[in-house]
């Protein structure tokens, strides 16, 4: 059977997210959700002296290092805004489900800034995988 | 409560915050990782974090709890979530279809939910089984 090479990656994603998954379960039983991700970046840096690179950061364009770190900044941003939308009086069973659709985002968008398409076939497969992160979320 | 009443909600446009802002992560993150390697993206990424991070402290006035089973969870998260992170680069630097690897990945809760059954002894809903199936469908679709 053929396997797109994308696919290993994506499962080490699946596998290391849904543990945090459950850990951030664990995790915000003993602290508040705003600790649980201040330390989640503090494990971040820790992995720092296995990610150190082979050359120079600034070899690569200022353009996609930006990107790099606007990439991240949203990223926890996104957090942030989870944790406050919980704050604000809305239900978990909601807002967890709603905020799972963010893959609908770069679906939209691929073809403008990516400019990838996709087959239909695709297409029928992306609507089932929100529909379960949706259902799973619940 | 109502559309209408759901849109004058603050929980509802932090819902929308979040949603944009992860859309843009993947987004960005594809769009740089044609070039940077995902480990040196990894390396980078959680520098791009302290503009949040800082003032989230601050506002806090620099105290944390300091529950050690609550900080090694934390950290544990860290830890794990800058290896998917890390592979999640790696999967879009492979050239694949970004809204697909985005859409797989997303799919995280299945793995989140399977854990909680096995060891927090936890019970399924029939939401979740339904979510499971979809799930199964998905990808067996991007396996063909």
């Amino acid at each position: 059977m053929h396997m797109a090479s994308w696919f290993l990656p994506a499962v080490v994603v699946l596998l290391t997210w849904g543990i945090v998954g459950l850990f951030q379960k664990l995790s915000t039983n003993y602290l508040s959700a705003e600790s649980a991700l201040i330390w989640l970046v503090v494990g971040y840096f820790l992995l720092l002296p296995w990610l150190y690179p082979s050359k120079s950061v600034f070899e690569y364009s200022t353009r996609n290092l930006l990107l790099t770190m606007l990439s991240a900044g949203l990223n926890t941003l996104g957090a942030w805004a989870l944790l406050a939308a919980m704050k604000s009086g809305g239900k978990a069973s909601i807002i967890v489900p709603l905020t799972a659709l963010y893959p609908v985002v770069v679906v939209l968008l691929g073809p403008l800034v990516l400019k990838e398409t996709i087959t239909r076939l695709q297409g029928v497969g992306v609507l089932c995988a929100l529909v379960a992160v949706c259902l799973l979320s619940s | 409560m109502s559309v209408k009443g759901t849109l004058k909600t603050k929980w509802f446009w932090y819902s929308v915050l979040c949603i944009i802002s992860w859309g843009g992560w993947t987004i960005f993150g594809k769009l740089a990782s044609n070039e940077i390697p995902a480990s040196t993206m990894q390396f980078l990424f959680p520098f791009g974090c302290l503009p949040v991070v800082v003032p989230l402290i601050v506002s806090r006035h620099f105290r944390l709890e300091r529950n050690a089973k609550g900080i090694s969870y934390g950290i544990g998260n860290g830890v794990l979530a800058g290896i998917g992170s890390f592979a999640l680069f790696a999967a879009y630097r492979t050239g694949g279809n970004t809204a697909v690897i985005t859409t797989v990945t997303a799919l995280y809760p299945l793995i989140t939910v399977v854990l909680a059954l096995l060891l927090l002894r936890e019970r399924l809903t029939l939401l979740q089984v339904l979510g499971l199936a979809f799930a199964v469908a998905a990808f067996a679709i991007f396996s063909l």
